[in-house]
């Protein structure tokens, strides 16, 4: 009798724990892990003039018997030509740069924020969350405006007299640069934010009592302190930046490509699906491989130290 | 704790001609309209172990903050081995302060900690790991070297942050709450190795507690704090037996308080008229007009069962038993002598619990001698 409540509520425990687990694997399983599957099966398949345009890796060829025909051509013509090599390094470039503005230009003011009083925080945090208000878009666009031959800035510059002829900024690298600094800054902020709030600040005291500098205390606490905050917000900017469409689209030179721009033009005007997945696939595995090695290599310094 | 012979006969403080080792120089911090220290002067002296005692607030920290260079005075000066240190930053006093969250750094092993701030004066290697031995060897900690401050007890942890703030040898070294994140057991203990470590290292500790027995056992001097003003300075012994205000001897241990007026004056004596039939004599260290409101003050041990009310007699009076604390070691009996007042006072259980000296609403009569007490002014 008595064991009855003890195993009731053992059964609740393992099932309220089977839908805490549960939920977040339905979702990861629904909304990443089919559409990858989906996407993989594209990627293997032939282009075809059809609706879809590919054709299906399986098909009944008789009674009872399956065919299933996986074609690596895409992958191997991603390989062959150097345009697909030249985009992926064009890409990757590009966010590495991009992150690392980030980072110098970040870091400082997520800083300030942290270190600023309290009832500063907020309201400087809303100046940096603002401008997601208005639509990631119309923002793009707006650069335009500023960056054109004849826009905002190059009528400042020649006002000022600092040029006598207008920069071309619009549809090179540096507008790509500008554009993606100015749309990502927020992702690499707030993680460090949130890092560097929660550091405690009698660690910079007992430095300064132990008699490292200021400079050498941020060096020795405070940097290696927020080291999670730093991959946090490099990984966010970092990642989407690899697969960025719409800036490099709107801003960029017409001459450099990077990954996105090709997965659209091959989705969309060349109407190759399989190619485009195919693309898409290799990005997701130059992504992931250097993830998951880095975490590898983290655990290792963590089981090393103890 | 037993002080030896020797020790007794060192207390600087009573030689005028002894310099001070760290001097204060009536500092003054303000935070807004926030006095935390209010013109306090103070002189510690070379090899002692001096307690600043308050109630949380009291400014007790903002002090030892203000000898670390944490925070810089709003007035007034502060010496440290004859160099005025006032607007010297942190890093280069030679202080070192143990945190009362101890604020290891949570990257580095415990052997990494002791070293940074052997780092910082650029010693060699060499002399580095000497050091690190040492101090691990001092606090016997050697098995933790490798350990990270997550991987260790809260005790631990403790001696970690000594030997992190000894690793560089200071001169002076804060404490500030030392032993407030320890349990009781370990307290103890702790409380003992931390003098013996003082005495052996010939430091000066300045350490800061809210916990009147933990200063009482280990300081040479304390310090009492009130309201960012130091009220007493004094041993332990004068701090306990001879309070110069009601403030202090109420807040360390408890105490009888008797108000009221200087009647007559007989020699070193005086007689109080504290209520109607009342007289308390007194000796009295300094003399008291005729008519002055007084307190006098009296600590519960030191009073006495009489066998028999004599209302004649001097410091007698009479009362009923209300409240009966039994501690093991002592009892605590709450004697009602009027309407308003009641008289605590304690009495040693030499014989076992079931022979109690005395029972609720039994009618006693206790008495006190004229020198076991203070007649305070203040």
């Amino acid at each position: 009798m008595n064991q009855t409540p003890n195993m009731q509520a053992r059964q609740t425990s393992r099932l309220s724990r089977l839908v805490n687990i549960g939920v977040p694997y339905f979702w990861l399983g629904l909304f990443f892990l089919l559409p990858f599957v989906i996407v993989l099966q594209i990627s293997l398949s032939e282009p075809a003039l059809a609706q879809p345009p590919y054709r299906l890796l399986w098909e009944w060829v008789e009674e009872g018997l399956l065919q299933i025909q996986i074609n690596l051509q895409n992958f191997m013509l991603i390989w062959e030509d150097d345009i697909y090599l030249y985009a992926f390094l064009n890409s990757l470039w590009v966010a590495l740069v991009c992150t690392l503005i980030c980072l110098l230009l970040g870091y400082p003011m997520a800083y300030a924020i942290a270190t600023a009083r309290e009832r500063h925080r907020i309201p400087l945090l809303m100046l940096i969350i603002l401008p997601f208000w208005t639509s990631f878009l119309i923002r793009v666009y707006a650069w335009i405006g500023i960056l054109n031959t004849n826009g905002l800035l190059n009528h400042f510059l020649l006002w000022l007299g600092v040029i006598d002829t207008p920069l071309q900024i619009l549809h090179t690298q540096t507008a790509v640069y500008i554009g993606v600094v100015y749309s990502y800054l927020p992702f690499m902020i707030l993680p460090l934010y949130a890092n560097l709030t929660r550091l405690d600040p009698t660690l910079l005291e007992a430095a300064a009592d132990l008699g490292c500098r200021p400079l050498r205390a941020f060096m020795r606490v405070t940097l290696p302190l927020s080291m999670p905050g730093i991959v946090a917000g490099s990984m966010l900017v970092f990642i989407p930046v690899v697969g960025e469409f719409v800036i490099p689209d709107l801003l960029g030179s017409p001459g450099s490509l990077m990954v996105g721009k090709l997965m659209w033009t091959e989705f969309f005007s060349n109407k190759d699906w399989p190619l485009a997945s195919a693309l898409a696939i290799v990005l997701l595995g130059l992504l992931v491989i250097p993830f998951v090695l880095m975490q590898r290599l983290q655990q290792n310094l963590d089981e090393g130290r103890t | 704790m037993a002080v030896p012979a020797d020790r007794r006969l060192l207390e600087p403080w009573q030689d005028p001609k002894a310099a001070p080792y760290v001097r204060i120089e009536r500092v003054t911090k303000q935070f807004g309209d926030v006095y935390a220290v209010d013109d306090v002067s103070l002189n510690i002296f070379k090899g002692e172990f001096f307690s600043l005692l308050g109630s949380s607030g009291c400014g007790k920290s903002t002090l030892l903050r203000l000898l670390a260079g944490l925070e810089y005075p709003t007035t007034g000066r502060i010496f440290i081995d004859g160099v005025d240190v006032t607007q010297v930053p942190p890093y280069s006093r030679p202080v070192n302060m143990m945190f009362q969250s101890y604020a290891l750094f949570p990257h580095m092993s415990v052997e990494q900690n002791i070293e940074f701030g052997l780092k910082q004066e650029r010693l060699p290697r060499r002399e580095r790991a000497e050091r690190i031995a040492e101090m691990l060897d001092l606090l016997k900690i050697a098995p933790l070297r490798k350990r990270r401050p997550d991987q260790i007890s809260g005790g631990q942890r403790q001696r970690v942050a000594l030997a992190r703030s000894l690793a560089k040898h200071p001169k002076l070294l804060l404490l500030d709450e030392p032993l407030g994140a320890l349990d009781k057991r370990l307290r103890e203990n702790t409380q003992f190795e931390l003098v013996n470590l003082q005495e052996r290292l010939g430091i000066t500790f300045v350490t800061v507690t809210h916990d009147q027995e933990e200063a009482m056992t280990m300081s040479t001097r304390i310090a009492v704090m009130e309201a960012g003003q130091i009220m007493q300075v004094d041993t332990p012994t004068a701090i306990y037996e001879f309070p110069t205000c009601r403030f202090v001897a109420e807040f360390i241990g408890s105490v009888n308080l008797f108000e009221g007026k200087v009647m007559a004056s007989e020699g070193n004596e005086i007689l109080v008229e504290a209520g109607a039939g009342f007289t308390i004599r007194m000796r009295s260290y300094q003399p008291h007009p005729l008519g002055t409101p007084v307190t006098v003050a009296i600590r519960p041990e030191k009073m006495r069962l009489c066998a028999q009310y004599d209302p004649e007699a001097v410091n007698q009076i009479e009362g009923v038993v209300e409240d009966i604390a039994y501690l093991g070691d002592v009892s605590i009996y709450r004697i009602r002598i009027d309407e308003g007042r009641l008289v605590e006072m304690t009495l040693t259980n030499i014989q076992p619990r079931t022979e109690q000296a005395l029972t609720w609403e039994q009618k006693v009569a206790i008495e006190w001698s004229p020198t076991s007490g203070v007649v305070l002014t203040e």
